[in-house]
């Protein structure tokens, strides 16, 4: 597993593009420092390791596909109603290529 | 006592009599709406409100929510209407469609009066995490106390009597445990009984719909207006919607209690109004039995929840970047936007969770955090099953304690928590219909139980809490009909 530090921290919330204050980053630290000896705990519930991963309580019972229908889909102007920056019907993002 | 303070079933009786009319009772609701001092409230939606009131003439006897005001949680889509989640990135997000509920609720004709406060994106247990501040719970007029969270504005509303009931949702306790703190009926149905389509996702493994009423059988007719398939949300169950007796017998019914859960509440006041309860059981019919649950996976709980909610979060909000919606933030490039938007919309709690959430799905780390989170989840759940092979439900008390002051509790990861804590979340990990009733007050802040029934049966759920409900005589709790708050 992956050591905690700072630098880890702060490249993990670049990543998810957000900055933070040094002590937000601390707070992290000792919240990290709780988490991972909790699971640490958990790793020596005997059998534990036997037993598969479950991703919903029980099976998803939709497995069919539905029948073709016709139905609406959003018009250009409603997709882009919601975006600060909007040009030609389009959402305006800054400049990728100069 | 005004009309809006009876329940859902004592204002439907009143509108049918003509008593009282929809826009008269969405006036009243209205009015206590606006002067709120408990902050409930992203919004208070008087024009629509008066709009759909002034439309309803002609009373529909079958029609239990005609007419009926309420409020819902603000990470339900509501079409054009401002829906935010609590969070500063939504700031001025109009959904484009409604919520399945909110449909259904609209199709019964009941009164949306206004879309209420939350702890950040459904991310908090203490009402103090949300963009309008902290939520205050109305039986302290202090204000030091919480009402709890998520769901804080939703029990608020209903536990001071604006509504008589509200939609919420629960991914760990987020409306059964703010159900005990503010004197409610706090239910969440089987998951996939009550379609999720239109609820911001938080966890959708552990997502639920949930709602607070003031009755059991208010509960009970919400949970037959709402549940039911629907194609828009994959994961809801075909299964046929059970009807729900008000007289049903209990006699025979089989009900565990956990030995350690009660061990770690330490609380004699609720101990002792939890005893009666049991007393009330045994002498409907049921059998009562103390059992015991492994301590180490009763601790495995809250790592267990906070790992797989906040991997499962990072993912879902991923779409939070700032430029299909949101206030519009400047930058030279279009990763500069993203990350003033996201930087300053979201609280310093979101921001710690995603990054607790993106650590643990990490390739190095996911054997050792994520999957194991996932492998105890499992264990936990095969010994639940275990003991529903021979039990109807789970019967424990909802909380340790009465609402925490603000001052001692907050949404740190803590290595100091309880198991009676911590462990209403078993109902989400393996999707169980779970109730949470009032049974007690401590000076003047009341306290729940809670039921926790097999999966699919809301039915003997709703009945369990019923014969609680009757036994322990809090109908219809608010503090307008508390007179001692």
């Amino acid at each position: 597993m992956k050591k905690i530090d700072l630098a880890l921290l702060k490249d993990a919330s670049t990543r998810l593009l957000f900055d933070m204050t040094d002590a937000q980053y601390q707070v992290l630290i000792q919240e990290f420092d709780i988490l991972l000896k909790q699971m640490a705990l958990i790793g020596k519930i005997d059998g534990l390791d036997k037993i598969t991963p479950m991703t919903f309580p029980f099976p998803v019972s939709t497995s069919f596909l539905r029948d073709d229908g016709i139905t609406q889909t959003l018009t250009q102007t409603d997709a882009t109603k919601n975006a600060a920056h909007v040009s030609q019907g389009q959402i305006k993002l800054p400049k990728v290529v100069g | 006592m005004h009309i809006l303070d009876r329940s859902i079933l004592g204002i439907h009786e009143a509108l049918v009599k003509k008593e009282i009319t929809p826009l008269a009772l969405t006036k009243e609701a209205i009015l206590r709406a606006k002067a709120d001092p408990w902050n409930s409230f992203e919004m208070v939606t008087e024009t629509l409100a008066l709009e759909q009131a002034s439309a309803l003439t002609i009373p529909e006897k079958e029609n239990v929510f005609w007419g009926i005001p309420y409020v819902i949680k603000d990470n339900f889509s509501t079409k054009g209407l401002e829906t935010t989640a609590g969070s500063n990135i939504l700031k001025g997000y109009l959904p484009l469609y409604d919520a399945t509920v909110y449909e259904k609720l609209i199709q019964a004709k009941a009164i949306l009066i206004g879309k209420t406060t939350l702890d950040e994106l459904a991310m908090g247990g203490t009402g103090m995490t949300g963009h309008r501040g902290w939520q205050y719970n109305p039986y302290d007029p202090t204000k030091q106390r919480q009402i709890g969270g998520s769901s804080s504005g939703s029990a608020a509303a209903v536990a001071s009597g604006m509504v008589p009931f509200s939609l919420g949702s629960d991914t760990g306790d987020s409306v059964r445990k703010p159900a005990s703190y503010a004197g409610l009926v706090g239910f969440k149905p089987t998951w996939g009984r009550i379609s999720r389509h239109g609820l911001f996702p938080f966890a959708p493994s552990l997502d639920h719909v949930g709602y607070f009423t003031r009755s059991v059988m208010d509960a009970a007719a919400l949970t037959t207006l709402l549940s039911g398939h629907d194609d828009k949300d994959a994961t809801s169950s075909h299964r046929p919607i059970p009807t729900f007796q008000s007289n049903q017998s209990i006699k025979g019914k089989r009900i565990a209690i956990l030995k350690e859960v009660i061990d770690s509440t330490k609380n004699p006041t609720i101990l002792k109004a939890f005893q009666t309860s049991i007393d009330a059981l045994k002498k409907a019919g049921a059998i009562v039995d103390t059992i015991h649950f492994s301590k180490d996976l009763l601790e495995a709980i809250y790592p267990t929840y906070m790992t797989i909610s906040c991997a499962e979060a990072t993912s879902n909000n991923a779409n939070l970047d700032g430029l299909k919606f949101g206030p519009g933030y400047q930058g030279k490039t279009y990763q500069d936007v993203m990350m003033q938007a996201r930087t300053q919309g979201f609280s310093e709690l979101i921001k710690r969770r995603f990054i607790i959430g993106s650590f643990v799905l990490m390739r190095e780390n996911q054997q050792d955090l994520f999957l194991r989170a996932q492998r105890v989840r499992h264990m936990i759940v095969d010994a639940l099953t275990k003991i529903y092979e021979t039990y109807d439900g789970i019967y424990l008390p909802a909380a340790p304690n009465i609402a925490p002051k603000f001052t001692d509790s907050s949404d740190r990861l803590s290595s100091q928590y309880l198991i009676a804590d911590s462990h209403l979340a078993l109902g989400n990990f393996a999707g169980l219909p779970s109730l949470t009733i009032p049974i007690g007050f401590e000076h003047t802040m009341p306290f729940g139980a809670n039921i926790m029934g097999r999966a699919f049966d809301e039915a003997t759920t709703l009945a369990i809490g019923k014969v609680i409900e009757d036994a322990m005589g809090f109908h219809n709790l608010s503090t307008k009909t508390r007179t001692n708050v």
